[in-house]
């Protein structure tokens, strides 16, 4: 049996439940991701940029009535990675 | 949530889950455009009976050109609230599709039955016409009330060519109550309900 190495970048709670949320919508702002994720938002800033940082995702910053918005959306590169974790995560399930 | 929690696989495989059915369950769909699309269409559909009708005037139907005004409000508003919308979901998307669909569809009706004369069969059409973006809707946003509305529209295109002409308008308000003014209240009840949930930080 083939075992694939999980990635550490999605292995972490935080990370992994905003690119499950990421992958599941077209782009979301902060507050949503928020929202559902019931982190803090310096937690969430912190662990968006680690993705930001890998690729995973994209982060556009922009102002809706002088109120600062920050939208995430996944790209190429992070659904390829999330798809590989969940294969991996698959082989470790199906022993 | 902790953000460096060690995780088994089977808690990275739920977590994965749950996250999925908290981004699909979530539409934002305010049900602002059925309101005004529903009470724009009744108050056309009982001015235009009312002037024919009661008072043999067929300018009663230049109330229809109201439409246009509507449809210039919409697209102004919709490019403005996609501009600053917070999250784009796949389905909103496909929704909003579904709508252009039902346009298009409705102008070039209007347009061939125009030209081949045929106005009797416009009524009955439209009623066929609004039931399918308004069922569909209501599959994609999972809303009941919405595929009972685009049932009732087909119900009243299905008894129109029973009902004599001059009171099919009136199908056609009773179709735009039952698709597009209870489901837009009730939308609207929900989503304000959400709304004031999460302000009472009971959005989880």
């Amino acid at each position: 049996m083939d075992f694939k190495e999980l990635d550490p970048i999605l292995h972490s709670q935080l990370r992994l439940a905003v690119m499950s949320l990421l992958i599941s919508v077209k782009e979301a702002e902060f507050t949503f991701l928020k929202e559902k994720t019931n982190a803090t938002s310096g937690n969430l800033s912190v662990q968006i940029s680690k993705l930001k940082e890998a690729g995973y995702i994209e982060i556009t910053k922009q102002f809706n009535n002088n109120y600062p918005q920050t939208i995430c959306k996944i790209t190429p590169k992070g659904i390829l990675a999330f798809e590989n974790y969940v294969k991996a995560l698959q082989s470790y399930m199906t022993l | 949530m902790d953000s460096e929690m060690q995780m088994s696989e089977s808690e990275s495989m739920q977590l994965i889950t749950s996250m999925i059915n908290k981004a699909k369950n979530f539409y934002g769909e305010t049900g602002l455009f059925y309101l005004i699309w529903g009470w724009v269409i009744l108050f056309c559909c009982l001015t235009s009976f009312v002037t024919v009708y009661f008072f043999k005037n067929q300018n009663g139907n230049l109330v229809w050109l109201l439409i246009y005004l509507v449809l210039i409000f919409q697209v102004i508003y919709s490019r403005r609230i996609k501009r600053f919308q917070r999250t784009r979901t796949y389905t909103r998307d496909i929704n909003g599709f579904v709508w252009i669909t039902f346009f298009i569809c409705l102008m070039l009706t209007i347009f061939v039955c125009s030209a081949f004369k045929r106005y009797e069969v416009i009524n009955p059409l439209l009623l066929v016409l609004y039931g399918m973006p308004t069922f569909l809707s209501g599959i994609i946003i999972k809303f009941k009330p919405l595929i009972i509305g685009g049932i009732f529209c087909w119900l009243m295109a299905f008894i129109s060519p029973f009902i004599n002409i001059e009171y099919q308008v009136l199908l056609c308000a009773a179709a735009v109550i039952a698709a597009w003014i209870i489901p837009g209240h009730l939308l609207r009840y929900k989503y304000k309900s959400e709304i004031a949930g999460k302000n009472l930080g009971n959005g989880f």
